[in-house]
């Protein structure tokens, strides 16, 4: 059998990872230095984010999914990973994030007793969040989901012996394993349904009966649409939407503050990518459970992303404490993303659907850099001023004048003005929503950007603007805040590159996530099936 | 005139639901964290019985199911293979059933461990007297 070098590192990323964590606390034994692992998850995430990009340039410049079967089964008997271009963009994103994240745990390592641990946990969360967006089984995803779930539960216990952080942990674990649990169950009664739980050809299994058997769905019916709801749940419990949101502003305090960068930029995204996943490419608007289930489901989670995103951007504005006004913000921002998920209703033109998915991805990744780039740079505030606190904090960016650029840089963009990242995602919901006829959804997203503005216009007027009422702290900064530049110049490219970026977006979304972009899904599946069975 | 067979699925099946509601209920509304983690495994266990129904194929009516395993191979006889493929339970639900079973010990470990850590912090394992944080 030839080597396939794109299938090889898709395969490999994920174990690679794996042994980076493992292999770590035996080196660190070894080497014995204090900075040893914070390096060795920096060559790990390096390495990972590098062979993330390479399966990308691969997806997009071929045009084709890659499919690896993992140990040379084919799919449906094996595990399989299934890149299309849609989870190849949010994985390069979350990777270069995740390596931006291992630096500034290297900036943030003297808080770190045992760094050892930290770090093994950290290169966990990333081997977490790439395996849920490259896998291609459903029970992969819920292997996956629980990597990803355990790594973030300890992450935000990492100050075990503050009694805090530990009720954040037991709030945030207990309903999450139940959440994956129910997961499990909806998993098992598909592949009783279905006989399979791969996503290709659940996804073709599907398309089938819809066109070709509409008789069965009668019977099957009532399971898939049980299975469905079931599965949902933890998805929108791991990116915090509405009413699954209360362990988010608990454990965003506690947490060591890269690990609620990673919690809030780049979590959350895993939760959105798996229910596009769920309910575009295997319950897409080709399947039994369309349309009027499927166009329930869209419906709810738009209510509920909405009600997140209001509720959010109220709560921000009677916040103390600025990580938790952060992590209400982000409770908002996750609203609005889910309400450009449910843009793909019976009955929406196809282009809008496009649009509002772009639109989903581009915000995606505007909130995502821009959230981490809060949290970042409000570690530095915090740590000069020895509080979170809104009052102790007044005044302490004068001392740090690049940080509180960057810091209102990010701010500005979450807020959406116009230069910025931010401003073009929300433009780009909004304009999906309008021609997609649906006038009050469009409305909605203006009116949340609109209140959520008080509440960072508070935290940017206290941390940066007002009149300091005591002495802070000076603190090194080591070239970290050259860092914090750096991203806040990726919020402005991401808002400047618009025309390109959106074009890139919407084809993204059309080779992905609709019409054609799905078939090229159940497609790679069989030609992967064929290919390991040597035909 | 029932058999009994389809007497006991009756009751595990039965028994089934109830530990679902009942699991589901302990996790949500008992204050004790230990008897939120036993909750926790009952629900795991209970997913598990399911998946191994599952397996046994329930929907094929009045087939019973054998073993997975394939004696005679020997024989170049095609209808005993199609006899095996019909009668064979499927073991498929098993291996995702060990898998989930090792990451609940994980997660119920780690809960565990959450909890030695509350009870050293607190002296409580209540999460009455835990609850501190609000929101």
């Amino acid at each position: 059998m030839a080597w396939n070098i794109p299938e090889l590192i898709t395969g490999a990323v994920v174990p690679l990872l794996a042994v980076f964590a493992f292999t770590l606390p035996l080196l660190a034994k070894v080497f014995g230095e204090k900075k040893f692992p914070g390096i060795w998850a920096l060559i790990a995430s390096v390495v990972a984010a590098v062979m993330s990009t390479y399966i990308f340039t691969v997806v997009w410049s071929t045009g084709k999914d890659i499919v690896y079967g993992f140990g040379g089964w084919p799919p449906p008997i094996g595990i399989s990973y299934e890149v299309d271009p849609f989870n190849a963009v949010i994985a390069v994103f979350t990777a270069w994030i995740m390596v931006l994240i291992t630096i500034y745990s290297l900036w943030y390592n003297r808080h770190f007793d045992e760094p050892e641990w930290y770090y093994i946990l950290l290169i966990g969360l990333e081997a977490g969040m790439l395996g849920c967006l490259y896998t291609g089984d459903a029970f992969n995803l819920f292997v996956m989901i629980e990597v990803l779930g355990i790594s973030a539960y300890a992450l935000v216990a990492y100050h075990k012996n503050r009694g805090e952080a530990i009720e954040a942990a037991i709030k945030y674990g207990i309903i999450g394993a139940t959440a994956t649990t129910l997961y499990f169950i909806g998993l098992v009664i598909i592949y009783g349904v279905y006989g399979t739980l791969n996503m290709g050809q659940l996804s073709l299994l599907n398309a089938e009966i819809y066109y070709r058997r509409p008789d069965l769905i009668a019977s099957i019916g009532v399971a898939t649409l049980l299975a469905v709801s079931l599965a949902l749940w933890v998805f929108t419990y791991k990116s915090a939407l509405f009413p699954n949101h209360f362990w988010l502003p608990d454990a965003h305090p506690e947490a060591p503050t890269p690990v609620s960068a990673a919690l809030s930029g780049l979590v959350v995204n895993i939760g959105v990518y798996a229910v596009a996943r769920f309910m575009y490419t295997i319950f897409g608007p080709a399947s039994m459970i369309a349309p009027y289930y499927r166009d329930a489901v869209l419906t709810a989670l738009f209510i509920m992303g909405f009600a997140g995103a209001f509720i959010g951007a109220i709560m921000m504005m009677a916040q103390k404490d600025l990580k938790r006004l952060l992590a209400y913000s982000t409770v908002s921002h996750t609203g609005l993303l889910y309400m450009a998920l449910a843009i793909g209703m019976s009955g929406v033109p196809q282009a809008a659907v496009a649009l509002g998915l772009a639109a989903m991805t581009y915000h995606v990744l505007t909130h995502g850099l821009g959230k981490a780039l809060l949290f970042m740079s409000s570690g530095v505030f915090i740590d000069s001023a020895g509080t979170r606190d809104l009052d102790g904090l007044a005044g302490v960016g004068r001392k740090y004048p690049l940080v509180s650029a960057s810091f209102i840089i990010g701010f500005l963009s979450l807020m959406g003005l116009l230069p910025l990242g931010g401003f073009f995602s929300k433009l780009m919901l909004y304009q999906a929503f309008m021609d997609a006829g649906m006038l009050v959804p469009a409305l909605a997203v203006i009116v949340v950007s609109a209140i959520s503005v008080l509440g960072y216009a508070k935290a940017m007027y206290s941390v940066v603007f007002a009149t300091p009422t005591r002495e802070h702290r000076e603190i090194k900064l080591h070239g970290i805040h050259y860092m914090l530049a750096l991203m806040a110049v990726g919020l402005i490219l991401l808002g400047v590159l618009y025309p390109w970026i959106s074009q890139g977006l919407i084809h993204v979304a059309n080779s992905s996530l609709i019409g054609p972009g799905v078939r090229e899904y159940q497609e790679a599946f069989v030609r992967a099936f064929h290919a390991l069975l040597g035909r | 005139m029932i058999t009994l067979s389809e007497y006991f699925m009756t009751i595990l099946i039965t028994c089934m639901i109830v530990n679902l509601g009942l699991a589901l209920y302990g996790v949500f509304f008992k204050p004790n964290l230990i008897k939120k983690i036993i909750a926790l495994t009952i629900l795991g266990d209970t997913a598990n019985t399911f998946a191994l129904i599952i397996g046994y194929r329930m929907w094929v009516a009045g087939v019973p199911s054998r073993p997975p395993v394939f004696t005679e191979w020997r024989s170049n006889n095609p209808l005993l293979l199609l006899v095996f493929t019909k009668t064979a339970v499927d073991p498929l639900p098993q291996a995702l059933v060990l898998t989930a079973i090792v990451i609940g010990l994980a997660v119920t470990l780690f809960l565990v461990f959450l909890t030695l850590q509350a009870w050293k912090i607190y002296r409580s394992v209540d999460m009455r007297d835990i609850r501190k944080l609000k929101g």
